[in-house]
């Protein structure tokens, strides 16, 4: 069983590791061991550590929501509207660029959405704008949907696609219209699905900096522009690894409550 | 399916929307590679591979190229390896800590890339193997062996239960059927998670850009010029990594289909 | 084909198999001989396939030994085994065509390449269908690959072959096919097969011996026709044939037994090795298809009265449904004919008779 080593070795030590560092102090430039607490007295004393929590946090939950629910339409047509062979490929295009490219996708999108960019020119055309979309909030969003909407859409197909057709057939044979079909049997059904995809979104998006860097003008910064800033200018990797800590403490919790509120009453 | 075709249109309108959101960005990233404008946005310039021989005539970007294909190969044998020894383990054995075993195994993917990326550069640093090649190499495996494992997973859930007993009852060695049996078997599976694996290592940028160092993959250098000004290089390089990573996403899944459609037997 | 008296090819020998807490096979003790068809034969859960599989070495007995050729094999290994199985599933490997399947036993062998690939050939040609040898599993039918999965067995040639439950997914038709040619083929070879099966039909058709199995015990072992006439248990008396019970108590042991039961006293030929003695409990035992019916009593010994409740149209038989005086179901075979001549109406009386000698008693009335 090799991947248990190297699992251990590779992965769980480098974060136990985090955890030790973050209770290490830095004197000119270099780590000093030790045990001291300051670290995170310091941090946790800082407003705008929790600033950031919050803001990613929120930041998170709001793409989670927003992703979850543009996602749902596009999952439920490909789930319950197309050939079993147009669900294939469709799934299929839908899984290459999750794994290509992130980077040069938020490029293009800065592209187009700079304020002399190509949806502002077209708008222009119209008479309308031009309007501020890089830097903001909704220049984030639009990073993190281009991250989190493949993938969300997937997970929800997959689970739309084993719901049992006949409950849905014998709900409509019961009275129920096609629309509270909806909301009564098939969310119930596939519940599973959509909340493994919104757990999925929210950990992405939690701890992505690419989006709220580069499209929402990273000021003010999300936990993990926070990492890097802390790590990259100052050396203060001991800081970093509380705000890190920090973030998995709270991923794990958000990803245990929902999965064992998926899985209650089955 | 349900019935009601009235406003199915609407709905198909919806999914192509997501589909045109989706690919919008790698289209136009392509698009612009070859505009000679350097500031991209309508109406267009004259086409142009300037920006490609700009690119790619930088040692910095060929060096890069040659880190990300030493790092995406190397990192597709040991994940893929691993995966399917973990799949394997837990396709054929029940053991106490089973669940513990999964779990660690398909945790991973769960962690933000910066926070792994931090702590392997902590703990690399800490033991002077940071910035070398062979650190983004095991970065990367931990990163890619969760998908391999659940490449080759899937495909052992499709195996017929007795096949391994046939193989033994007719003379074979535990070894000699994994040989003949069961890697055969899950070759399909192998060469997706293979080509999967590769293309998740190239791509990766987080980790990378915490661990290289000096030897930078090409995605760290696209996050570094990114940093810069606008500039369009951007578009010829990310169009090259695009091409070469859909292309073995795409080798992968056709792979995949074909070879496990046909070869799969459902008793009768 | 006869049985050998001489020393049989596997005994178990009071082997148990246990799984946790459940016992799967309770202590059973068997003797197999070799050139023989024998099925092993009962309800599902009956520990009959754990029997096939401890003999090919899957599972290892918890208690008992089982000896092969006269050599102890509990530590033998499946590999090491000479006991080719062939797998209700199939179990063909999909990522090999036809003839690399067969070859698979002698590869494993260290058979050279053109050696195998004639004796594969010649046993496709065997089972006809050699045309097949380049094919891929998948364009086969269910019966061909049968075939396939039969040769892949049998080309190394081995002194017993098993069997588990390899008819259970064809269809009716092809089920009668596959048994023709694996009755011809052990006839033709002379190897043992053992074969297990919850099919009465299938054990029936092809052994020559049949060992019916219960909850991880044997029941009985006879010959097909053995076991029909004369089912040993209150189990085997229920589960093979369409059998009336009928439990009383013994009231004379003379030439003929007789016994009074709830719904009349019967006589019955002392035909077992067993001594009656007055006031034993026992269950007398008399097939559907022995009963004549009439609409009128005949009063001879063993006949009741009994009321008509439905009839059973299974084809050139019919199966009558009745009801003895003690409320208990009885069940009459004749031809479709004969019971149309009756003319019978639900509720009406009509009078069973059998003869003292084609009944008989059972030992024990579990």
């Amino acid at each position: 069983m090799p991947i248990v080593v190297w699992q251990l070795v590779f992965f769980v030590f480098p974060l136990l590791f985090l955890l030790l560092m973050s209770f290490w102090l830095v004197k000119n430039y270099r780590m000093v061991p030790g045990f001291d607490s300051v670290n995170w007295i310091k941090m946790y004393g800082k407003g705008y550590f929790w600033d950031g929590y919050w803001r990613t946090l929120g930041y998170a939950g709001i793409t989670t929501v927003i992703t979850s629910v543009l996602a749902f339409p596009c999952a439920f047509t490909l789930a319950f509207k197309v050939s079993p062979t147009v669900r294939r490929w469709a799934m299929f295009f839908l899984i290459v660029p999750f794994f290509t490219s992130y980077l040069v996708r938020i490029f293009s999108w800065q592209i187009f959405l700079n304020d002399n960019g190509i949806i502002n020119v077209l708008l222009g055309l119209v008479g309308l704008g031009p309007f501020s979309m890089l830097n903001t909030f909704f220049g984030t969003v639009v990073g993190y949907l281009t991250l989190c909407l493949p993938l969300a859409v997937v997970l929800q197909l997959i689970s739309l696609s084993n719901v049992d057709r006949r409950l849905i057939e014998a709900a409509h044979n019961l009275g129920c219209g096609s629309f509270r079909t909806v909301f009564a049997v098939i969310i119930p059904l596939a519940k599973i699905g959509i909340i493994v995809a919104a757990v999925f979104c929210f950990i992405l998006s939690f701890g992505d900096f690419v989006s709220p860097y580069y499209l929402g003008g990273s000021k003010p910064p999300t936990l993990s522009i926070l990492i890097i800033d802390t790590t990259k200018s100052g050396q203060q990797w001991p800081r970093a690894a509380v705000v890190a800590i920090t973030m998995i403490v709270t991923l794990f919790t958000i990803m245990f409550t929902a999965i064992a509120l998926a899985y209650r009453r089955r | 399916m349900i019935r009601a075709k009235a406003y199915d249109g609407l709905f198909f309108f919806y999914v192509a929307l997501v589909f045109v959101f989706v690919f919008l960005p790698i289209l136009t990233s392509f698009v612009f590679s070859f505009n000679s404008e350097r500031f991209p946005t309508i109406p267009l310039g004259h086409f142009t591979l300037h920006w490609y021989t700009l690119a790619f005539t930088d040692a910095d970007v060929w060096d890069a190229f040659r880190v990300s294909l030493i790092v995406s190969l190397s990192v597709a044998f040991i994940a893929t390896f691993l995966g399917f020894c973990t799949a394997y383990t837990d396709y054929r054995y029940n053991f106490f800590g089973k669940s513990a075993y999964l779990a660690l195994s398909l945790l991973p993917p769960t962690i933000p890339l910066v926070i792994m990326g931090l702590a392997m550069l902590a703990l690399l640093a800490r033991i002077g193997m940071s910035g070398k090649i062979i650190s983004i190499i095991v970065s990367h495996v931990v990163l890619c062996s969760p998908f391999a494992m659940a490449i080759v997973r899937m495909r052992l859930a499709q195996i017929d239960p007795n096949l391994e007993s046939a193989a033994w009852n007719l003379g074979a060695s535990q070894w000699r059927t994994m040989r003949e049996v069961i890697v055969p078997f899950c070759a399909p599976a192998l060469i997706s998670a293979f080509c999967l694996t590769a293309a998740v290592s190239f791509d990766e940028f987080a980790v990378a850009w915490f661990v290289s160092g000096l030897n930078k993959t090409v995605p760290v250098i696209i996050l570094e010029i990114l940093q810069g000004n606008t500039d369009p290089r951007i578009n010829a390089i990310g169009s090259v990594v695009f091409v070469t990573s859909i292309t073995l996403i795409i080798l992968a899944q056709i792979i995949y289909m074909r070879k496990s459609t046909r070869k799969t037997l459902t008793g009768f | 084909m006869p049985t050998n008296p001489a020393q049989p090819l596997v005994l178990f020998d009071h082997v148990t198999k246990r799984f946790g807490l459940t016992t799967a096979v309770d202590s059973i003790s068997l003797e197999i001989f070799e050139g023989e068809f024998l099925s092993i034969m009962g309800p599902s859960g009956c520990g009959k396939t754990t029997t096939l599989r401890m003999l090919a070495g899957l599972e290892e007995p918890s208690e008992g030994d089982i000896q092969l050729a006269g050599e102890r094999i509990n530590n033998v290994t499946v590999s090491e085994r000479d006991t080719p199985m062939v797998w209700q599933s199939l179990a063909l490997f999909p990522f090999l065509n036809v003839i690399k399947n067969v070859e698979f036993g002698l590869k494993m062998r260290g058979v050279s390449a053109t050696e195998r690939r004639k004796r594969a050939l010649d046993w496709l040609e065997r089972l006809e269908i050699a045309d097949f040898a380049d094919r891929e599993i998948s364009q086969l039918s269910g019966g061909q690959q049968q075939r396939v999965a039969l040769a892949r067995s049998l080309v190394t040639e081995p002194r017993i072959l098993l069997l588990d439950e390899p008819l259970s997914a064809l269809d009716a038709n092809l089920v009668v096919r596959m048994q023709g040619v694996l009755t011809k083929l052990q006839k033709e070879l002379g190897i043992t097969f053992v074969y297990v099966t919850h099919r009465q039909s299938e054990a029936f058709a092809m052994s020559d011996r049949v060992v019916i199995m219960n909850q991880g015990r044997i029941e009985q072992i006879d010959s097909a026709k053995g076991i029909y006439r004369n089912p040993a248990t209150r189990f085997v008396a229920e589960f093979v044939g369409a059998n009336n019970i009928l439990t009383g108590t013994v009231i004379a042991a003379d030439e003929l037994i007789e016994i009074e039961t709830p719904a009349g006293r019967f006589k019955c030929a002392e035909n077992s090795d067993h001594t009656w003695s007055i006031g034993d409990t026992t269950s007398l035992v008399i097939s559907a298809d022995l009963i004549r019916l009439s609409t009128s009593a005949v009063n001879e010994t063993n006949e009741m009265a009994c009321r008509f409740i439905s009839e059973e149209f299974v084809g050139s038989i019919v199966t009558v449904l009745a009801e003895t005086p003690d409320g208990a179901d009885f069940r009459i075979q004749l031809q479709q004919r004969e019971l149309s001549e009756l003319d019978l109406n639900v509720g009406a009386t009509i009078y069973v008779r059998w003869d003292s000698h084609d009944a008989h008693l059972l030992r024990d009335t579990t």
